[in-house]
């Protein structure tokens, strides 16, 4: 159906978003604590695999006809 | 005219995952207007390929944000 | 820090987020600035339409009773009943609010002396996203049960355990934060920038009008491309009023689905 798959898209970009949202600000807080600069990369590239790996649970192997089945 | 280059930086980040979101869908609409029983396998690979674009535009986003 | 300092002669005002504030036209009162105007104006429209469409309803139908069944069997079938499924009937007003309010508005934009979309003033996609919110969080919370709910939010089948502390986080900032940010910046954001891209060429169009005469020769593309934008604009405008609609009926049939 179309207009599922329209709000599948969308979810994808909110997953993102939030997966490098979150962690990132995690990173920031614990550099604003450490008075480090570090953490903030660490926890946006964390996030990033994070979201990713979200996607793929989600969208790609929970789907019945996937290649990997 | 005032601003940071960061969200400048965002402007740039945004071409290479739009050109390649177009890319993406353009293969898969050609896949499925094929063979259209070949979607179930397509679509799932459509949304991977997607989110590993769309990734690099969310991260010029945040990045816009992080960097001073 | 200063960009493109000296690139732009003097003379010459960029459009910014300035032109979007707009003085009260009667006293100092903010229910008469324009936007708001607009939107009481939307809704007497939007009234008188469809209560003149559905007044006098016959089995072959006149044209305004045509076009109101149009648009409402539009929103019924393509988004309420193709989403949110077997329940669909209790949503389609509150779809069908906001789809009609949200594309008047819009379409303000590109009409002739009005030449305002609504909701390029952030507060107007906040008010429909904050009832958006509320409604999907409602509607699960009294069918699943809060716990239940929130069980199945950040717990997905399926994972190994370690799993769960890091990325339950994520489902609910996805859940409670990103997906109302994104719902009232997106159709913000579209407005705002469309807006301002018809605003800087005619401007700019106008500017170089009074210059010297290779300029002016050049100013018939600037309004050349406002007028081709202001038939892209009805385009984008149409489209985030059924992007909106949609995402929330999505939205709805995730908090109806048994399983997230």
């Amino acid at each position: 159906m179309a207009s599922k798959d329209e709000g599948a898209f969308w979810n994808i970009i909110s997953y993102l978003i939030a997966g490098m949202g979150f962690w990132g600000a995690a990173g920031a807080l614990l550099d604003n604590f450490l008075k480090t600069q570090i953490f903030v990369f660490i926890g946006i590239f964390l996030g990033l695999f994070l979201s990713i790996y979200l996607i793929w649970v989600r969208y790609v192997r929970s789907d019945p006809g996937n290649l990997g089945k | 005219m005032t601003g940071t280059l960061g969200i400048v930086g965002f402007g740039l980040s945004t071409i290479g995952p739009g050109i390649a979101t177009g890319l993406i869908f353009a293969a898969y609409i050609n896949g499925v207007a094929r063979q259209p029983e070949a979607r179930s396998i397509l679509q799932p690979l459509a949304f991977l390929g997607f989110a590993l674009a769309e990734a690099l535009a969310i991260l010029g986003l945040v990045l816009a944000f992080v960097l001073k | 820090m200063n960009l493109l300092e000296g690139a732009v002669r003097p003379g010459f005002r960029a459009p910014d987020a300035g032109d979007f504030v707009f003085p009260s036209i009667f006293g100092d009162s903010v229910l008469t600035t324009k936007p708001v105007v607009l939107v009481f104006f939307s809704v007497i429209l939007i009234s008188t339409f469809f209560i003149a469409s559905s007044r006098k309803a016959l089995v072959v139908p006149s044209k305004i009773q045509f076009a109101g069944e149009m648009v409402y069997g539009f929103v019924r079938n393509e988004i309420g009943k193709d989403v949110i499924g077997s329940e669909f009937q209790r949503f389609v007003p509150f779809l069908f609010t906001i789809f009609t309010f949200i594309l008047t508005n819009n379409i303000f934009g590109i009409i002739p002396l009005i030449q305002f979309p609504t909701m390029s003033r952030i507060g107007f996609p906040v008010s429909i996203t904050i009832f958006v919110y509320l409604t999907y969080h409602f509607v699960a919370i009294r069918k699943h049960g809060l716990f239940k709910y929130l069980k199945d939010m950040c717990f997905m089948p399926g994972l190994p355990k370690f799993m769960y502390v890091i990325l339950a986080p994520l489902e609910l900032a996805t859940y409670f934060l990103i997906r109302p940010l994104t719902l009232a910046m997106r159709l913000f954001g579209n407005m705002f920038a469309g807006h301002l891209l018809l605003i800087l060429f005619t401007l700019g169009g106008e500017y170089m009008l009074h210059d010297k005469l290779i300029m002016q020769l050049f100013s018939v593309f600037s309004f050349g491309f406002s007028l081709g934008f202001t038939f892209f604009e009805f385009f984008v405008q149409c489209l985030q009023a059924y992007i909106f609609t949609l995402l929330s009926a999505l939205y709805i049939a995730g908090a109806l689905a048994d399983q997230h």
